[in-house]
Protein backbone atom coordinates (compact mmCIF):
# COMPACT_ATOMS: atom_id res chain seq x y z
CA UNK A 1 0.00 0.00 0.00
CA UNK A 2 1.33 3.41 -0.95
CA UNK A 3 2.05 6.16 1.58
CA UNK A 4 -0.85 8.14 0.16
CA UNK A 5 -3.28 5.32 0.80
CA UNK A 6 -2.02 4.77 4.35
CA UNK A 7 -2.45 8.50 5.05
CA UNK A 8 -5.93 8.40 3.48
CA UNK A 9 -6.93 5.46 5.72
CA UNK A 10 -5.59 7.29 8.82
CA UNK A 11 -7.41 10.50 7.81
CA UNK A 12 -10.69 8.56 7.33
CA UNK A 13 -10.42 6.99 10.80
CA UNK A 14 -9.54 10.35 12.40
CA UNK A 15 -12.51 12.11 10.80
CA UNK A 16 -14.89 9.32 11.89
CA UNK A 17 -13.41 9.44 15.40
CA UNK A 18 -13.67 13.22 15.55
CA UNK A 19 -17.26 13.39 14.29
CA UNK A 20 -18.27 10.47 16.55
CA UNK A 21 -16.70 12.11 19.60
CA UNK A 22 -18.42 15.44 18.91
CA UNK A 23 -21.80 13.74 18.46
CA UNK A 24 -21.52 11.54 21.57
CA UNK A 25 -20.34 14.58 23.52
CA UNK A 26 -23.85 15.98 23.02
CA UNK A 27 -25.45 12.85 24.53
CA UNK A 28 -25.09 13.80 28.21
CA UNK A 29 -21.57 12.39 28.22
CA UNK A 30 -18.32 14.08 29.20
CA UNK A 31 -15.69 14.73 26.51
CA UNK A 32 -13.54 11.91 27.86
CA UNK A 33 -16.46 9.45 28.13
CA UNK A 34 -17.45 10.25 24.53
CA UNK A 35 -13.91 9.54 23.38
CA UNK A 36 -13.74 6.26 25.32
CA UNK A 37 -17.11 5.21 23.90
CA UNK A 38 -15.90 5.96 20.38
CA UNK A 39 -12.85 3.78 21.10
CA UNK A 40 -15.19 0.99 22.30
CA UNK A 41 -17.19 1.30 19.06
CA UNK A 42 -14.00 1.28 17.00
CA UNK A 43 -12.08 -1.53 18.73
CA UNK A 44 -15.23 -3.48 19.68
CA UNK A 45 -16.03 -3.52 15.99
CA UNK A 46 -12.81 -5.43 15.34
CA UNK A 47 -13.78 -8.23 17.76
CA UNK A 48 -15.58 -11.31 16.43
CA UNK A 49 -19.39 -11.15 16.36
CA UNK A 50 -21.49 -12.86 19.03
CA UNK A 51 -23.52 -15.58 17.25
CA UNK A 52 -26.98 -16.49 18.51
CA UNK A 53 -28.48 -18.95 16.02
CA UNK A 54 -29.28 -17.01 12.85
CA UNK A 55 -28.38 -13.69 14.47
CA UNK A 56 -24.90 -12.22 14.61
CA UNK A 57 -24.25 -9.20 16.85
CA UNK A 58 -21.18 -6.99 16.83
CA UNK A 59 -19.97 -5.30 20.01
CA UNK A 60 -18.81 -2.02 18.46
CA UNK A 61 -21.35 -1.82 15.66
CA UNK A 62 -24.49 -2.75 17.62
CA UNK A 63 -24.07 -3.36 21.36
CA UNK A 64 -22.19 -0.13 22.12
CA UNK A 65 -24.59 2.17 20.17
CA UNK A 66 -27.61 0.33 21.65
CA UNK A 67 -26.02 0.76 25.09
CA UNK A 68 -25.88 4.52 24.49
CA UNK A 69 -29.56 4.44 23.43
CA UNK A 70 -30.55 2.59 26.62
CA UNK A 71 -28.55 5.10 28.70
CA UNK A 72 -30.29 8.00 26.97
CA UNK A 73 -33.72 6.46 27.49
CA UNK A 74 -32.99 5.92 31.21
CA UNK A 75 -31.72 9.49 31.56
CA UNK A 76 -34.72 10.96 29.70
CA UNK A 77 -36.53 13.67 31.68
CA UNK A 78 -40.07 12.49 30.97
CA UNK A 79 -41.92 9.35 29.87
CA UNK A 80 -43.18 11.37 26.92
CA UNK A 81 -39.60 11.81 25.73
CA UNK A 82 -39.04 8.04 25.97
CA UNK A 83 -42.25 7.35 24.05
CA UNK A 84 -41.31 9.85 21.34
CA UNK A 85 -37.89 8.27 20.88
CA UNK A 86 -39.32 4.76 20.68
CA UNK A 87 -42.14 5.71 18.29
CA UNK A 88 -39.58 7.63 16.27
CA UNK A 89 -37.41 4.51 16.06
CA UNK A 90 -40.31 2.45 14.70
CA UNK A 91 -41.20 5.17 12.17
CA UNK A 92 -37.52 5.45 11.15
CA UNK A 93 -37.37 1.66 10.72
CA UNK A 94 -40.37 1.96 8.38
CA UNK A 95 -38.66 4.78 6.51
CA UNK A 96 -35.41 2.79 6.17
CA UNK A 97 -37.40 -0.20 4.90
CA UNK A 98 -39.31 2.03 2.48
CA UNK A 99 -36.19 3.80 1.21
CA UNK A 100 -34.53 0.44 0.54
CA UNK A 101 -37.38 -0.45 -1.80
CA UNK A 102 -38.07 2.93 -3.33
CA UNK A 103 -34.50 4.05 -4.04
CA UNK A 104 -32.74 2.72 -7.15
CA UNK A 105 -30.98 -0.58 -6.52
CA UNK A 106 -28.79 -0.91 -9.62
CA UNK A 107 -25.35 0.59 -8.98
CA UNK A 108 -25.43 2.80 -12.11
CA UNK A 109 -28.73 4.33 -11.02
CA UNK A 110 -27.93 5.24 -7.42
CA UNK A 111 -28.32 9.01 -6.98
CA UNK A 112 -27.32 9.40 -3.34
CA UNK A 113 -25.79 6.56 -1.43
CA UNK A 114 -28.59 4.85 0.54
CA UNK A 115 -26.22 4.28 3.47
CA UNK A 116 -26.20 8.05 4.11
CA UNK A 117 -29.93 8.50 3.59
CA UNK A 118 -31.01 6.32 6.54
CA UNK A 119 -29.41 8.70 9.03
CA UNK A 120 -31.12 11.66 7.34
CA UNK A 121 -34.46 9.84 7.74
CA UNK A 122 -33.75 9.18 11.43
CA UNK A 123 -32.79 12.80 12.04
CA UNK A 124 -35.87 14.11 10.21
CA UNK A 125 -38.27 11.80 12.07
CA UNK A 126 -36.70 12.62 15.43
CA UNK A 127 -36.88 16.33 14.75
CA UNK A 128 -40.55 16.19 13.71
CA UNK A 129 -41.49 14.12 16.76
CA UNK A 130 -39.47 15.72 19.50
CA UNK A 131 -36.88 18.24 18.32
CA UNK A 132 -34.30 16.31 20.25
CA UNK A 133 -30.77 15.29 19.29
CA UNK A 134 -30.89 12.44 21.80
CA UNK A 135 -34.01 11.09 20.10
CA UNK A 136 -32.25 11.56 16.74
CA UNK A 137 -29.41 9.27 17.83
CA UNK A 138 -31.87 6.67 19.13
CA UNK A 139 -33.96 6.84 15.94
CA UNK A 140 -30.88 6.59 13.71
CA UNK A 141 -29.45 3.58 15.55
CA UNK A 142 -32.59 1.63 16.49
CA UNK A 143 -34.32 2.49 13.20
CA UNK A 144 -31.63 0.75 11.13
CA UNK A 145 -31.43 -2.23 13.51
CA UNK A 146 -35.23 -2.69 13.50
CA UNK A 147 -35.34 -2.43 9.70
CA UNK A 148 -32.62 -5.09 9.43
CA UNK A 149 -34.57 -7.34 11.81
CA UNK A 150 -37.77 -6.79 9.79
CA UNK A 151 -36.03 -7.76 6.53
CA UNK A 152 -34.56 -10.85 8.21
CA UNK A 153 -37.98 -11.99 9.47
CA UNK A 154 -39.45 -11.51 5.98
CA UNK A 155 -36.59 -13.52 4.46
CA UNK A 156 -37.05 -16.33 6.97
CA UNK A 157 -40.79 -16.39 6.26
CA UNK A 158 -39.94 -16.92 2.57
CA UNK A 159 -37.66 -19.81 3.53
CA UNK A 160 -34.44 -17.89 2.82
CA UNK A 161 -31.91 -18.87 5.50
CA UNK A 162 -29.98 -15.64 5.60
CA UNK A 163 -28.01 -14.59 8.66
CA UNK A 164 -29.16 -11.41 10.40
CA UNK A 165 -26.07 -9.25 10.98
CA UNK A 166 -26.52 -6.48 13.50
CA UNK A 167 -23.79 -3.87 13.27
CA UNK A 168 -21.28 -6.40 11.90
CA UNK A 169 -19.43 -3.62 10.07
CA UNK A 170 -18.26 -2.24 13.44
CA UNK A 171 -17.49 1.49 13.47
CA UNK A 172 -18.03 1.60 9.72
CA UNK A 173 -21.45 -0.02 9.93
CA UNK A 174 -24.55 1.82 8.76
CA UNK A 175 -25.92 1.62 12.35
CA UNK A 176 -23.14 3.89 13.62
CA UNK A 177 -23.08 6.14 10.54
CA UNK A 178 -26.86 6.54 10.69
CA UNK A 179 -26.81 7.52 14.37
CA UNK A 180 -24.13 10.15 13.75
CA UNK A 181 -25.81 11.61 10.65
CA UNK A 182 -29.20 11.75 12.43
CA UNK A 183 -27.74 13.84 15.27
CA UNK A 184 -25.86 16.14 12.88
CA UNK A 185 -29.01 16.73 10.82
CA UNK A 186 -31.20 17.40 13.84
CA UNK A 187 -28.53 19.74 15.23
CA UNK A 188 -28.22 21.64 11.94
CA UNK A 189 -31.97 21.95 11.33
CA UNK A 190 -32.63 22.75 14.98
CA UNK A 191 -30.02 25.51 15.14
CA UNK A 192 -31.17 26.92 11.80
CA UNK A 193 -34.85 27.07 12.79
CA UNK A 194 -34.05 28.44 16.26
CA UNK A 195 -31.94 31.16 14.69
CA UNK A 196 -34.68 32.08 12.21
CA UNK A 197 -37.26 32.21 15.02
CA UNK A 198 -35.19 34.55 17.21
CA UNK A 199 -36.14 38.26 17.20
CA UNK A 200 -33.96 40.38 14.90
CA UNK A 201 -32.44 42.47 17.70
CA UNK A 202 -30.87 39.41 19.27
CA UNK A 203 -28.96 38.78 16.09
CA UNK A 204 -27.36 42.19 16.45
CA UNK A 205 -25.60 41.02 19.57
CA UNK A 206 -23.97 37.81 18.45
CA UNK A 207 -21.81 37.09 21.47
CA UNK A 208 -20.98 33.42 21.56
CA UNK A 209 -21.37 31.89 24.98
CA UNK A 210 -20.48 28.21 25.19
CA UNK A 211 -23.37 26.12 26.47
CA UNK A 212 -22.85 23.03 28.55
CA UNK A 213 -23.98 20.52 25.95
CA UNK A 214 -25.18 18.02 28.55
CA UNK A 215 -27.82 20.49 29.66
CA UNK A 216 -29.37 20.57 26.20
CA UNK A 217 -31.66 17.91 24.85
CA UNK B 1 -51.82 17.06 15.25
CA UNK B 2 -48.75 14.97 16.02
CA UNK B 3 -50.87 11.87 16.57
CA UNK B 4 -52.46 12.39 13.15
CA UNK B 5 -49.00 12.79 11.61
CA UNK B 6 -47.77 9.55 13.18
CA UNK B 7 -50.92 7.69 12.05
CA UNK B 8 -50.42 9.01 8.50
CA UNK B 9 -46.78 7.91 8.55
CA UNK B 10 -47.71 4.43 9.74
CA UNK B 11 -50.44 4.11 7.07
CA UNK B 12 -47.91 5.12 4.39
CA UNK B 13 -45.52 2.45 5.67
CA UNK B 14 -48.20 -0.23 5.37
CA UNK B 15 -48.53 0.56 1.65
CA UNK B 16 -44.82 0.18 0.96
CA UNK B 17 -44.67 -3.52 0.01
CA UNK B 18 -47.31 -2.93 -2.70
CA UNK B 19 -45.37 0.07 -4.02
CA UNK B 20 -42.19 -1.95 -4.02
CA UNK B 21 -43.72 -4.70 -6.15
CA UNK B 22 -44.91 -2.12 -8.68
CA UNK B 23 -41.48 -0.56 -8.85
CA UNK B 24 -39.58 -3.76 -9.58
CA UNK B 25 -39.32 -3.13 -13.34
CA UNK B 26 -35.89 -1.90 -14.42
CA UNK B 27 -35.56 1.13 -16.67
CA UNK B 28 -33.02 1.04 -19.46
CA UNK B 29 -31.53 4.33 -20.67
CA UNK B 30 -29.59 5.08 -23.83
CA UNK B 31 -26.64 7.45 -23.54
CA UNK B 32 -26.05 9.47 -26.71
CA UNK B 33 -23.22 11.78 -27.74
CA UNK B 34 -23.43 15.23 -29.37
CA UNK B 35 -24.18 13.63 -32.77
CA UNK B 36 -26.99 11.51 -31.34
CA UNK B 37 -24.94 8.32 -31.68
CA UNK B 38 -25.45 5.68 -29.00
CA UNK B 39 -22.53 5.61 -26.58
CA UNK B 40 -23.85 2.86 -24.31
CA UNK B 41 -26.97 1.39 -22.72
CA UNK B 42 -27.40 0.92 -19.05
CA UNK B 43 -29.83 -0.07 -16.37
CA UNK B 44 -31.30 2.78 -14.31
CA UNK B 45 -31.58 6.53 -14.58
CA UNK B 46 -28.30 8.34 -15.21
CA UNK B 47 -27.46 11.50 -13.31
CA UNK B 48 -25.97 14.71 -14.58
CA UNK B 49 -22.27 14.59 -13.73
CA UNK B 50 -21.87 10.83 -14.12
CA UNK B 51 -18.80 9.90 -16.15
CA UNK B 52 -18.21 7.14 -18.62
CA UNK B 53 -15.01 5.79 -20.15
CA UNK B 54 -15.88 3.72 -23.22
CA UNK B 55 -14.04 0.63 -24.40
CA UNK B 56 -11.99 2.79 -26.80
CA UNK B 57 -11.21 5.18 -23.89
CA UNK B 58 -13.44 8.01 -25.11
CA UNK B 59 -14.40 9.98 -22.02
CA UNK B 60 -17.93 11.33 -21.54
CA UNK B 61 -19.84 13.28 -18.93
CA UNK B 62 -23.64 13.21 -18.67
CA UNK B 63 -25.03 16.72 -19.17
CA UNK B 64 -28.76 16.09 -19.48
CA UNK B 65 -31.38 13.41 -18.98
CA UNK B 66 -34.67 13.05 -20.91
CA UNK B 67 -36.89 10.78 -18.83
CA UNK B 68 -39.72 10.58 -21.39
CA UNK B 69 -37.42 9.31 -24.15
CA UNK B 70 -35.20 7.50 -21.67
CA UNK B 71 -32.05 8.95 -23.12
CA UNK B 72 -29.17 10.83 -21.58
CA UNK B 73 -27.05 13.43 -23.33
CA UNK B 74 -23.30 12.98 -22.90
CA UNK B 75 -20.60 15.48 -23.78
CA UNK B 76 -17.36 14.09 -25.13
CA UNK B 77 -14.43 15.19 -22.98
CA UNK B 78 -11.83 13.65 -25.28
CA UNK B 79 -9.80 10.50 -24.95
CA UNK B 80 -9.06 9.51 -21.36
CA UNK B 81 -5.35 9.37 -20.61
CA UNK B 82 -4.92 5.81 -19.44
CA UNK B 83 -2.00 4.75 -17.20
CA UNK B 84 1.21 3.66 -18.91
CA UNK B 85 1.45 -0.13 -18.81
CA UNK B 86 4.56 -0.53 -20.99
CA UNK B 87 6.07 -2.36 -18.00
CA UNK B 88 3.98 -5.36 -19.08
CA UNK B 89 6.51 -5.98 -21.86
CA UNK B 90 9.59 -5.45 -19.72
CA UNK B 91 11.43 -8.34 -18.17
CA UNK B 92 10.69 -6.97 -14.74
CA UNK B 93 10.77 -8.67 -11.39
CA UNK B 94 7.37 -9.89 -10.23
CA UNK B 95 6.12 -8.68 -6.85
CA UNK B 96 6.33 -11.92 -4.88
CA UNK B 97 7.93 -10.97 -1.60
CA UNK B 98 4.63 -10.90 0.29
CA UNK B 99 1.43 -12.87 0.35
CA UNK B 100 -0.95 -11.96 -2.45
CA UNK B 101 -4.51 -11.66 -1.16
CA UNK B 102 -7.79 -10.29 -2.50
CA UNK B 103 -11.42 -10.53 -1.41
CA UNK B 104 -14.62 -11.13 -3.37
CA UNK B 105 -18.31 -11.03 -2.46
CA UNK B 106 -21.70 -10.50 -4.11
CA UNK B 107 -24.01 -7.69 -2.94
CA UNK B 108 -26.94 -8.65 -5.18
CA UNK B 109 -27.31 -12.29 -4.20
CA UNK B 110 -30.19 -13.07 -6.57
CA UNK B 111 -28.52 -12.03 -9.83
CA UNK B 112 -28.68 -14.81 -12.40
CA UNK B 113 -28.38 -15.46 -16.13
CA UNK B 114 -31.76 -16.15 -17.71
CA UNK B 115 -30.76 -18.40 -20.66
CA UNK B 116 -28.86 -20.87 -18.46
CA UNK B 117 -30.18 -20.34 -14.91
CA UNK B 118 -33.79 -20.24 -16.11
CA UNK B 119 -34.51 -16.86 -14.51
CA UNK B 120 -32.81 -13.51 -14.10
CA UNK B 121 -33.32 -13.41 -10.34
CA UNK B 122 -33.12 -16.32 -7.94
CA UNK B 123 -34.21 -15.42 -4.42
CA UNK B 124 -32.34 -18.35 -2.87
CA UNK B 125 -28.91 -18.22 -4.46
CA UNK B 126 -28.29 -16.54 -7.79
CA UNK B 127 -26.07 -17.80 -10.58
CA UNK B 128 -23.73 -14.90 -9.79
CA UNK B 129 -22.21 -17.09 -7.04
CA UNK B 130 -21.10 -19.62 -9.70
CA UNK B 131 -19.29 -16.75 -11.45
CA UNK B 132 -17.73 -15.57 -8.17
CA UNK B 133 -16.55 -19.10 -7.35
CA UNK B 134 -15.08 -19.63 -10.83
CA UNK B 135 -13.32 -16.26 -10.53
CA UNK B 136 -12.02 -17.27 -7.10
CA UNK B 137 -10.61 -20.53 -8.49
CA UNK B 138 -8.96 -18.65 -11.36
CA UNK B 139 -7.38 -16.14 -8.98
CA UNK B 140 -6.08 -19.00 -6.82
CA UNK B 141 -4.48 -20.52 -9.92
CA UNK B 142 -2.53 -17.26 -10.19
CA UNK B 143 -1.20 -17.87 -6.67
CA UNK B 144 -3.48 -15.38 -5.00
CA UNK B 145 -5.13 -16.12 -1.65
CA UNK B 146 -8.81 -15.33 -2.05
CA UNK B 147 -11.05 -14.44 0.87
CA UNK B 148 -14.44 -15.26 -0.57
CA UNK B 149 -17.74 -14.64 1.16
CA UNK B 150 -20.77 -16.57 -0.05
CA UNK B 151 -22.95 -14.63 2.39
CA UNK B 152 -26.28 -13.56 0.83
CA UNK B 153 -27.81 -10.07 1.14
CA UNK B 154 -31.44 -10.55 0.06
CA UNK B 155 -33.63 -8.89 -1.09
CA UNK B 156 -32.32 -7.12 -4.20
CA UNK B 157 -33.00 -3.51 -3.25
CA UNK B 158 -31.03 -0.41 -2.30
CA UNK B 159 -30.71 -1.88 1.22
CA UNK B 160 -28.55 -4.70 -0.17
CA UNK B 161 -25.53 -2.38 0.07
CA UNK B 162 -26.36 -1.78 3.76
CA UNK B 163 -26.42 -5.52 4.38
CA UNK B 164 -23.31 -6.26 2.29
CA UNK B 165 -21.35 -3.54 4.10
CA UNK B 166 -20.77 -5.90 7.04
CA UNK B 167 -19.45 -8.54 4.62
CA UNK B 168 -17.18 -6.00 2.94
CA UNK B 169 -15.82 -4.66 6.26
CA UNK B 170 -15.01 -8.19 7.46
CA UNK B 171 -13.17 -8.93 4.21
CA UNK B 172 -11.22 -5.67 4.26
CA UNK B 173 -10.11 -6.47 7.83
CA UNK B 174 -8.31 -9.57 6.48
CA UNK B 175 -5.66 -7.20 5.12
CA UNK B 176 -6.34 -7.84 1.45
CA UNK B 177 -4.82 -5.90 -1.45
CA UNK B 178 -8.15 -5.39 -3.23
CA UNK B 179 -11.83 -6.05 -2.69
CA UNK B 180 -14.20 -6.88 -5.57
CA UNK B 181 -18.01 -6.88 -5.56
CA UNK B 182 -19.25 -9.28 -8.26
CA UNK B 183 -22.42 -8.36 -10.23
CA UNK B 184 -24.07 -8.86 -13.59
CA UNK B 185 -25.71 -6.04 -15.57
CA UNK B 186 -29.46 -5.51 -15.99
CA UNK B 187 -29.56 -4.35 -19.64
CA UNK B 188 -31.49 -6.52 -22.09
CA UNK B 189 -29.17 -6.63 -25.10
CA UNK B 190 -26.76 -9.59 -24.75
CA UNK B 191 -24.72 -8.42 -27.77
CA UNK B 192 -23.37 -5.40 -25.92
CA UNK B 193 -21.46 -7.77 -23.63
CA UNK B 194 -20.55 -10.55 -26.08
CA UNK B 195 -16.96 -10.62 -27.20
CA UNK B 196 -14.31 -12.84 -28.73
CA UNK B 197 -10.98 -12.80 -26.94
CA UNK B 198 -8.11 -14.76 -28.48
CA UNK B 199 -10.62 -16.74 -30.54
CA UNK B 200 -12.69 -17.72 -27.51
CA UNK B 201 -16.27 -16.55 -27.03
CA UNK B 202 -16.90 -14.87 -23.74
CA UNK B 203 -18.57 -11.87 -22.20
CA UNK B 204 -17.02 -8.53 -21.35
CA UNK B 205 -16.57 -7.06 -17.88
CA UNK B 206 -17.77 -3.57 -16.91
CA UNK B 207 -15.90 -1.78 -14.11
CA UNK B 208 -17.92 0.48 -11.87
CA UNK B 209 -16.66 2.99 -9.32
CA UNK B 210 -18.42 5.59 -7.20
CA UNK B 211 -17.65 9.28 -6.98
CA UNK B 212 -19.31 10.09 -3.63
CA UNK B 213 -16.65 9.13 -1.13
CA UNK B 214 -13.14 9.98 -0.01
CA UNK B 215 -11.67 7.03 -1.94
CA UNK B 216 -13.26 8.06 -5.27
CA UNK B 217 -9.97 9.24 -6.81
CA UNK B 218 -8.07 6.12 -5.74
CA UNK B 219 -10.93 3.82 -6.82
CA UNK B 220 -11.02 5.46 -10.24
CA UNK B 221 -7.23 5.18 -10.58
CA UNK B 222 -7.47 1.49 -9.69
CA UNK B 223 -10.21 0.92 -12.28
CA UNK B 224 -8.29 2.70 -15.04
CA UNK B 225 -5.20 0.65 -14.16
CA UNK B 226 -7.24 -2.58 -14.51
CA UNK B 227 -8.65 -1.41 -17.84
CA UNK B 228 -5.25 -0.38 -19.19
CA UNK B 229 -3.73 -3.76 -18.26
CA UNK B 230 -6.81 -5.61 -19.59
CA UNK B 231 -6.74 -3.73 -22.89
CA UNK B 232 -3.08 -4.65 -23.37
CA UNK B 233 -3.39 -8.30 -22.34
CA UNK B 234 -6.81 -9.20 -23.72
CA UNK B 235 -8.35 -6.54 -25.98
CA UNK B 236 -12.13 -6.81 -25.87
CA UNK B 237 -12.31 -8.19 -22.34
CA UNK B 238 -12.97 -4.94 -20.47
CA UNK B 239 -16.18 -3.31 -21.70
CA UNK B 240 -15.88 0.12 -20.12
CA UNK B 241 -15.77 2.07 -16.84
CA UNK B 242 -18.85 3.74 -15.37
CA UNK B 243 -18.28 6.39 -12.68
CA UNK B 244 -21.60 6.78 -10.86
CA UNK B 245 -22.93 8.76 -7.95
CA UNK B 246 -23.11 5.93 -5.41
CA UNK B 247 -20.48 4.68 -3.00
CA UNK B 248 -21.02 0.89 -3.34
CA UNK B 249 -19.09 0.44 -0.06
CA UNK B 250 -15.93 1.56 -1.88
CA UNK B 251 -15.34 4.10 0.89
CA UNK B 252 -13.94 1.15 2.86
CA UNK B 253 -10.85 0.67 0.70
CA UNK B 254 -8.96 2.59 -1.99
CA UNK B 255 -8.51 -0.57 -4.07
CA UNK B 256 -12.17 -1.50 -4.34
CA UNK B 257 -14.07 -2.08 -7.56
CA UNK B 258 -17.45 -3.38 -8.67
CA UNK B 259 -17.22 -5.86 -11.57
CA UNK B 260 -20.19 -6.59 -13.82
CA UNK B 261 -19.67 -9.92 -15.56
CA UNK B 262 -22.04 -9.83 -18.55
CA UNK B 263 -25.75 -9.13 -18.38
CA UNK B 264 -28.73 -11.28 -17.40
CA UNK B 265 -29.46 -12.28 -21.03
CA UNK B 266 -25.99 -13.78 -21.59
CA UNK B 267 -25.22 -17.49 -21.32
CA UNK B 268 -23.49 -18.20 -18.02
CA UNK B 269 -20.94 -20.40 -19.82
CA UNK B 270 -19.75 -17.35 -21.78
CA UNK B 271 -19.55 -15.39 -18.55
CA UNK B 272 -17.57 -18.14 -16.80
CA UNK B 273 -15.15 -18.19 -19.75
CA UNK B 274 -14.11 -14.62 -18.98
CA UNK B 275 -13.19 -15.27 -15.33
CA UNK B 276 -9.79 -16.85 -16.10
CA UNK B 277 -8.72 -13.93 -18.29
CA UNK B 278 -10.01 -11.44 -15.74
CA UNK B 279 -8.07 -13.21 -12.96
CA UNK B 280 -4.86 -12.86 -15.01
CA UNK B 281 -5.57 -9.18 -15.56
CA UNK B 282 -6.13 -8.65 -11.81
CA UNK B 283 -2.93 -10.56 -11.00
CA UNK B 284 -0.89 -8.44 -13.41
CA UNK B 285 -2.52 -5.22 -12.22
CA UNK B 286 -1.86 -5.91 -8.56
CA UNK B 287 1.36 -7.91 -8.65
CA UNK B 288 2.59 -7.77 -12.24
CA UNK B 289 6.03 -6.35 -11.73
CA UNK B 290 8.00 -4.08 -9.48
CA UNK B 291 7.89 -1.26 -12.03
CA UNK B 292 4.19 -1.94 -12.69
CA UNK B 293 3.38 -1.89 -9.00
CA UNK B 294 5.33 1.37 -8.62
CA UNK B 295 3.42 2.91 -11.53
CA UNK B 296 0.13 1.77 -10.02
CA UNK B 297 1.13 3.09 -6.59
CA UNK B 298 2.02 6.46 -8.11
CA UNK B 299 -1.34 6.61 -9.87
CA UNK B 300 -3.25 5.56 -6.74
CA UNK B 301 -1.29 7.93 -4.49
CA UNK B 302 -2.47 10.77 -6.69
CA UNK B 303 -6.06 9.70 -6.10
CA UNK B 304 -5.41 9.10 -2.38
CA UNK B 305 -4.05 12.62 -1.81
CA UNK B 306 -7.14 13.96 -3.57
CA UNK B 307 -9.18 11.92 -1.07
CA UNK B 308 -7.28 13.38 1.89
CA UNK B 309 -7.95 16.92 0.65
CA UNK B 310 -11.64 15.94 0.15
CA UNK B 311 -11.83 14.71 3.77
CA UNK B 312 -10.06 17.71 5.31
CA UNK B 313 -12.21 20.16 3.35
CA UNK B 314 -15.35 18.24 4.38
CA UNK B 315 -14.37 18.28 8.08
CA UNK B 316 -13.31 21.94 8.15
CA UNK B 317 -16.27 23.21 6.07
CA UNK B 318 -18.72 20.99 8.01
CA UNK B 319 -17.52 22.35 11.35
CA UNK B 320 -17.62 25.88 9.90
CA UNK B 321 -21.23 25.52 8.68
CA UNK B 322 -22.35 24.22 12.09
CA UNK B 323 -20.53 27.04 13.85
CA UNK B 324 -22.02 29.68 11.56
CA UNK B 325 -25.56 28.30 11.82
CA UNK B 326 -25.44 28.20 15.62
CA UNK B 327 -23.90 31.66 16.07
CA UNK B 328 -25.07 33.55 12.99
CA UNK B 329 -21.96 35.66 12.94
CA UNK B 330 -18.59 35.19 11.29
CA UNK B 331 -16.45 36.20 14.27
CA UNK B 332 -18.43 34.17 16.78
CA UNK B 333 -18.51 31.25 14.34
CA UNK B 334 -14.72 31.34 14.08
CA UNK B 335 -14.47 31.25 17.88
CA UNK B 336 -16.86 28.32 18.08
CA UNK B 337 -15.04 26.58 15.23
CA UNK B 338 -11.75 26.94 17.09
CA UNK B 339 -13.47 25.79 20.28
CA UNK B 340 -14.66 22.60 18.58
CA UNK B 341 -11.13 21.58 17.63
CA UNK B 342 -9.80 22.73 21.05
CA UNK B 343 -12.37 20.55 22.84
CA UNK B 344 -11.54 17.63 20.58
CA UNK B 345 -7.83 18.01 21.33
CA UNK B 346 -8.50 18.54 25.03
CA UNK B 347 -10.49 15.35 25.37
CA UNK B 348 -7.61 13.38 23.85
CA UNK B 349 -4.87 14.95 25.94
CA UNK B 350 -7.00 15.31 29.07
CA UNK B 351 -6.32 19.07 29.20
CA UNK B 352 -9.07 21.37 30.38
CA UNK B 353 -10.80 23.41 27.71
Amino acid sequence: MSVGMILLAIASVLVLFGVGQRVLDKMQLSDRAALILMAVIFFGGLLPDIRLGMVSVNIGGALAPVGVCVYLLIKADTKKEVARALIGSVVTAGAVYALSFLMPDEPEAIVIDPNYVYGLAGGAVAYILGRSRRAAFICGVLGVLLADALVAVMNWQKGINQMLHLGSGGAMDVVVISGLIAVLLSELVGELLERMARPGRENKDPVYTPVKEGKRK
Amino acid sequence: MKKALICALLLCLMAIPALAEEGDEQTIYRIVDEQGETVTWYCGQPEVGDEYIAGDNRHFRITGVDNTRRTAQADTLGVYEMPDVSWLYQDALPVASRQKAVAIYCTHSDESYEPTDGKSSDEERGGIYDVAEEFKAALEEEGITVYYSDETHHPHDAGAYRRSRATAVNLVEKGVDAVMDIHRDGIEDPDSYESTVEGEEMTKVRLLVGRSNQNAGANKAFATQIKAVGDEMYPGLIKDIYIGKGTYNQDLMPQAVLLEFGTYTNNKEDVLASTGHMAQVMNKTLYGSVSGAQAAEKQESKGAFGGIIWLVVLAVVGAGVFAFVSTGNGKAALEKWKGTFRELGGSVTGKKK
